[in-house]
């Protein structure tokens, strides 16, 4: 079954410029180009699909300010003449943390797999997406592009239209694989524009835990677009937390889809702490009833980085659950958004949606753009939203420092405190460990 | 003056004076507005002084001027804290110097836990005092003991600072806290504000086991009630921003009787 059709965000007719114009063309026929050089070898899998969503980034183009999804967030800025999908430049390193997370720990280069593990949990396949198409055509044709909707999204569309191969993970029906699984995404070119593409899949009463760390890469300015589709069957259930520390000169746009069917669970922490600009486009379509997602996330914005979260929660079915938490800390020239949209549709009824989002704003010249946004068809339901965004709160700095405490303590222990709540909400400890202590570095910094 | 007369004349226990002030006149930041109009108190060591007053009278303007509060600006008038012009030192300077205010209204903190919270504050103090920080097993004794002082579960060391915390929770973990950090000089503002007589009670007898020699306290409150438990030495009555009347302890039993009134009329004459 292909996913319910949602509302695409609205995009307004705006006029491109002549660069950006040329700079899509380009992309356009580098796909065609690679499509055609495939069909000669022999074709690729998915191809159709491919054709598809290349048809569909075609037709949207490249988001500029215009286009009210991207009103804050100029990620078209970041398209240069550079930007190529023949990435020559070489690759760089990232620095690796987690290792002493317990799981299945997988690195790649460019999204791909370095290696895949040899021997896995009774019902877990990690392969290559082409590698899975050889084995079992049929499952990947069924679940690749389930989640994701071609026509809402331009980036995650250039992606699919681009990405020849990806991950794959998948949990056989039933298989609860308690371990984690930890992907370092330890390599990545220097420069120009990066696709990796991921399917995971929990089948029907299957469970897995995925962690994912974007590693510090010093000297890569790499753009990488990323589409990731998550498939939760009925019963099944994902934990999904992803840590991306790029470098200020990196550019992350990722793309979450995520599809549930009914009783089924799934979790994101999505936390980022680097790249100069990032937009996490997280969507989410709980597909019948009895579903229940959790999104969460967590930003740290200092410098001149550009982070945005946008979140769409379409509830498509009734009796369904949805809890969002975002919060964010912006210091100096930062810039912070979120735009947070749940939409209940009229047979929806008894659906409980809960979102909050908080920011804290540090300095005079930082900023944030807040918008969450209800759109509610059904009559029975429980939804609730809020926005604050301020400064730290005074009344409990004074009460800290009555106390002896000192000023830059003072800060410290409630920005910690702040920022915390979310990564509290992550499972396993060492990965909150990790964070802890890379909140109180990164917070350290802006507490005195 | 003629009524200072009836009570007896209030004369210092010990000669080690804790805290001196002087023609304290102090205003809303915001607006100027002037609270405090030359206030004059002197608190010497060992001492339980009782600061009453009715409402709008300045009582909670001086605990919150003594603790640093930035919402209110001094215009005249000296404090002396133990040999040192506290008015000269910032908020928490002033809490490691071992001044410490009880807070009318606590806040909660949410996230930061309550032995996070102590350990930092503990140590804050420890540091000034050029002591070494506590280890973690003699610092957990010490907030068992403690919380015991006032009857809290140590249970509480998890939870969020005043989160979810009652109203005598909140404020058994304000006496709690002047337990743990041991100050010279304490402030009470008016503890005893939405409390029923069994948490005033524990509050009463927490603040009583820490009397001694080398502590002194004001107590700031507006109803008689809470001096029935912690006796003062001394009452003094705040009208308009300035100290009014000073008495013994039966001073606070009489305007109980008689209400503010008089002393408003009396001081009307006076000033």
């Amino acid at each position: 079954m292909p996913a319910r059709l949602s509302e695409p965000d609205p995009i307004q007719p705006f006029t491109r410029t002549e660069e950006i114009v040329q700079i899509e063309q380009k992309l356009i026929e580098e796909i065609n180009a690679r499509l055609e050089r495939q069909d000669a070898n022999g074709g690729n899998g998915w191809a159709s699909a491919r054709r598809m969503a290349a048809g569909a980034f075609k037709e949207m183009g490249l988001p500029t300010k215009r286009s009210e999804a991207y009103k804050y967030t100029p990620v078209a800025k970041r398209v240069t003449d550079d930007l190529s999908l023949e990435n020559s430049a070489g690759t760089v390193q990232a620095d690796r943390k987690l290792e002493d997370v317990e799981g299945i720990h997988l690195s790649t280069t460019n999204g791909l797999l370095d290696s895949v593990p040899e021997s896995l949990p009774e019902g877990l396949t990690i392969s290559s997406l082409v590698d899975a198409y050889e084995g079992n055509r049929i499952f990947v044709n069924d679940h690749l592009s389930r989640a994701f909707v071609a026509d809402r999204d331009a980036f995650s569309s250039l992606a699919a239209a681009a990405a020849e191969d990806g991950i794959l993970i998948h949990a056989a029906a039933g298989a609860k694989i308690d371990t984690p699984i930890v992907i370092h995404h330890d390599t990545v070119s220097v420069s120009g524009l990066v696709q990796p593409r991921i399917l995971v899949v929990a089948d029907e009463g299957a469970s897995l835990n995925l962690v994912e760390r974007f590693g510090h890469a010093e000297g890569s300015s790499a753009f990488e677009n990323r589409i990731a589709e998550m498939i939760v069957a009925d019963g099944g259930s994902i934990d999904h937390v992803l840590i991306y520390e790029r470098s200020q000169q990196s550019t992350f746009v990722n793309g979450l889809h995520v599809y549930q069917e009914g009783s089924s669970h799934y979790a994101t922490n999505t936390i980022t702490l680097g790249g100069g600009m990032v937009r996490n486009n997280l969507h989410f379509l709980p597909d019948g009833e009895e579903c229940e997602t959790h999104l969460n996330g967590l930003y740290i914005a200092r410098g001149s980085q550009h982070i945005d979260n946008h979140t769409f929660v379409d509830h498509a079915k009734p009796n369904c659950e949805s809890n969002e938490l975002f919060k964010g800390v912006v210091a100096d020239s930062a810039t912070g958004v979120f735009n947070g949209k749940i939409l209940v549709r009229q047979d929806s009824q008894k659906i409980n949606a809960y979102q909050s989002s908080k920011s804290i704003v540090l300095d005079r010249s930082a900023s944030v753009y807040a918008k969450p946004e209800l759109e509610i068809y059904a009559d029975d339901v429980r939804c609730s939203h809020g926005a604050t965004t301020g400064e730290l709160d005074e009344d409990a700095l004074f009460y800290l420092r009555a106390r002896g405490i000192k000023p830059e303590k003072a800060r410290l222990l409630l920005l910690e405190a702040f920022a915390r709540d979310v990564v509290d909400l992550i499972d396993q400890e060492p990965v909150r460990d990790y964070l802890y202590a890379r909140l109180h570095s990164l917070l350290e910094a802006h507490a005195s | 003056m003629t009524r200072r007369n009836n009570h007896a004349p209030p004369t210092p226990l010990k000669d080690t004076t804790m805290l001196t002030i002087k023609n304290l006149h102090a205003s809303i930041e915001e607006d100027g507005t002037e609270i405090l109009k030359g206030l004059d108190l002197q608190v010497n060591a060992g001492e339980v002084h009782a600061i009453m007053g009715p409402n709008g009278s300045g009582k909670s303007t001086l605990a919150s001027v003594l603790a640093g509060r930035e919402d209110y600006e001094v215009t005249e008038g000296s404090i002396d804290f133990d040999g040192e012009d506290l008015l000269e030192m910032e908020t928490d300077e002033r809490a490691r110097e071992g001044l410490f205010l009880a807070f009318q209204y606590p806040v909660e903190l949410p996230g930061v836990s309550m032995s996070n919270f102590l350990k930092q504050a503990v140590n804050s103090v420890r540091e000034h005092k050029g002591q070494d920080p506590l280890s973690a097993g003699d610092f957990l004794k010490l907030m068992k003991e403690k919380a015991a002082l006032v009857h809290l579960d140590p249970s509480l060391k998890a939870r969020s600072v005043n989160e979810g915390f009652s109203g005598g929770e909140k404020k058994r973990n304000e006496i709690f806290q002047l337990a743990m950090l041991d100050p010279k000089l304490a402030i009470l503002d008016e503890t005893d504000s939405g409390l029923d007589i069994d948490a005033l009670r524990i509050v009463a007898d927490g603040v009583n086991g820490l009397r001694g020699d080398d502590r002194a306290f004001v107590v700031i409150t507006h109803y008689q009630r809470l001096l029935d438990y912690i006796v003062p030495d001394f009452v003094h009555v705040l009208v308009d921003g300035k100290i009014v009347m000073s008495g013994g302890k039966e001073l606070a039993l009489e305007l109980e009787e008689k209400g503010y009134d008089w002393i408003k009329a009396d001081a009307g004459q006076t000033v």
